[in-house]
């Protein structure tokens, strides 16, 4: 009898083959000639019976392919913006590459484009022009992910400003790019501007929608610096790069207030759950909430 | 009524699953509806828009955790982490059982995202059971277990799908979340008589029933949820009522997913399938 372990490895193994034939004809991959390889058909027939009405390939052939559908799916969903800056082709064989390199590790597809930044800065399948600016477009688009799951303190009101312990809200991601990655959201193809190290902010607002925007690198410095918490005082207490105006620093202060980014850094146990602000649940953008929710989903043809 | 054993002592009637589409419905309408059914990796999150939606509900409804990513059947045992997480979602949640598939889907952190299925082995069984155990234990919750759709059988099964279900679950003293769409699916592709898998099931332990709609192909069927249930599958339905009694039913109907009143109509079918049902059991009691 073979191993439960065993049985699972080599049919774990055999989803992760490059998909290949119709199934691949189905998707969006640049189609391959070629039908299942030789190490994927004994695989089928060393696993599973033949049935009724499938074949032990065409059984395992179902799982194959629901496998890749439903990362494909997901992925693309997740980064649009790379898509279109790389163009079909590109994008997917990009996507292929990191799927084969990089399975998912997450309970949820959410996560799913995690590793795509790095795995783009070594990827030999970019050229240099392109691999800067696409790893840096996979880091912003991620991090809208990240903001949409990030957890939201409790907001702080100015009587409290002077002595609390601040913290900046979790649905604040900070950025520090190489280039400016973020212009790309306007730009039909892609079309690289001089590299120049951009810092962005992507938050989640009231409701639920997410928003980006440009920030000073003094500016990033002090978000880093409320990142980790600390009172007002402490965020001034090391020297920065350049040192910012009354004028500057008031302005970002009443930025960060009026979007909500600064919290109080909450004092959770284990076990509490964080804090979820009950808000209006008109004009709301539901989207991207049920990620799992259709196992079923890469299921059609 | 099903053993209140592996539902926490609540009663509950139909219900169906929460999808996106219908949340602002929901909120706003407040339809009445028995109770609701979650995907509980979609609220397994810090914070945001899941668990803002998640808290109104739970203000208002019933909710019952159903799961995805639990993978009892893997040989590497249970993510620990997993269930952590978990169980957070279970104090919120306040669910009377949690459910999850008789499946396997991961290797070394590597995830499939799909219920693959388990060897029908006796080591599999061990192993499956193990891991429940383990789980009903962390979880301090009554655990059930579903039958999933599969599309092949292993070489070197030493028992029937069903036997698999029975065992499994006796010898980790769970509850059966008896998915009579997924036995009619499998029936098919895999060539069993359906029926044969309805009557074996332990009816004291059958906590939870799902219905669903499926897609045909020429010479297999998917498990897609993404249609009307069809007759066959309800008249199973009604079979599985008889057996067990009046159990909490849910339909399950996730892709192309129509407006929420086309949804709960559907789902109160189940309504009369079950009353018939009842009555043809009242019958041969009389008999």
């Amino acid at each position: 009898m073979r191993p439960l372990d065993q049985t699972q490895r080599e049919f774990f193994a055999a989803l992760q083959m490059p998909l290949r034939g119709r199934s691949r004809a189905s998707t969006e991959l640049a189609p391959a000639d070629e039908g299942h390889s030789p190490e994927f058909l004994a695989k089928a027939e060393e696993l599973l019976k033949q049935g009724k009405n499938l074949s032990p390939a065409e059984s395992l052939e179902l799982y194959h392919r629901q496998y890749w559908f439903r990362l494909l799916d997901s992925i693309a969903e997740d980064f649009p913006i790379l898509r279109k800056m790389a163009g079909e082709e590109s994008f997917w064989s990009l996507m292929e590459a990191y799927l084969l390199a990089c399975p998912s590790s997450s309970f949820t597809l959410r996560h799913l484009g995690g590793k795509l930044a790095d795995f783009m800065a070594d990827w030999e399948g970019l050229d240099d022009s392109k691999r800067l600016w696409f790893s840096a477009l996979a880091r912003l688009e991620y991090a809208y992910m990240e903001i949409f799951e990030a957890a939201g303190w409790e907001h702080v009101t100015p009587d409290q400003f002077a002595t609390a312990e601040l913290g900046l809200q979790p649905h604040v991601k900070l950025l520090e790019l190489p280039v400016p990655a973020d212009l790309c959201r306007d730009w039909e193809c892609f079309s690289p501007v001089d590299e120049l190290v951009t810092h962005v902010a992507v938050w989640r607002g009231d409701g639920g929608s997410a928003s980006q925007c440009r920030i000073d690198p003094v500016e990033f410095v002090l978000l880093s610096r409320l990142r980790k918490g600390g009172t007002l005082a402490s965020l001034f207490e090391d020297p920065t790069d350049r040192e910012p105006t009354p004028e500057e620093v008031s302005k970002w202060f009443a930025n960060w207030q009026g979007r909500r980014w600064i919290a109080l850094t909450p004092a959770l146990q284990s076990e509490d759950f964080p804090v979820v602000l009950h808000r209006e649940m008109r004009d709301v953008d539901w989207s991207r909430i049920d990620k799992m929710g259709s196992q079923a989903r890469a299921m059609e043809d | 009524m099903s053993a209140s054993r592996f539902t926490g002592g609540v009663e509950l009637a139909t219900g169906i699953g929460l999808r996106s589409p219908h949340y602002r419905h929901i909120l706003a309408e407040k339809p009445t509806v028995d109770w609701f059914e979650i995907i509980s990796e979609n609220f397994m999150v810090e914070g945001g828009r899941p668990l803002e939606v998640l808290d109104l509900i739970l203000e208002q409804y019933r909710v019952v955790q159903h799961g995805v990513g639990l993978y009892p059947g893997n040989a590497g045992g249970i993510d620990r982490d997993h269930l952590k997480r978990l169980k957070r979602l279970v104090k919120r949640t306040n669910t009377p059982w949690i459910s999850d598939h008789l499946c396997w889907g991961s290797i070394d952190g590597s995830m499939s995202h799909d219920l693959l299925p388990i060897p029908f082995t006796f080591e599999a069984v061990r192993k499956t059971a193990e891991n429940l155990r383990m789980t009903q234990d962390f979880l301090e919750v009554p655990l059930a277990v579903e039958n999933v759709s599969s599309y092949g059988d292993f070489n070197g099964n030493e028992m029937t799908e069903w036997e698999f279900l029975a065992e499994v679950s006796e010898l980790a003293d769970v509850g059966i979340l008896l998915d009579v769409n997924n036995i009619y699916v499998s029936s098919i592709n895999n060539g069993f008589e359906p029926l044969e898998y309805l009557n074996f099931v332990q009816p004291e332990r059958v906590a939870q029933i799902h219905i669903a709609g499926h897609s045909k192909y020429e010479r297999f069927i998917i498990d897609t949820h993404d249609h009307p249930v069809i007759d066959p599958v309800w008249k199973l339905y009604e079979r599985a009522i008889e057996r067990c009694g009046t159990v909490a039913t849910l339909l399950e109907w996730d892709g192309k997913i129509p407006s929420f009143e086309e949804v709960w109509t559907e789902a109160r079918k189940s309504e009369t399938w079950r009353e018939s049902a009842l009555a043809r059991k009242a019958d041969h009691a009389a008999a």
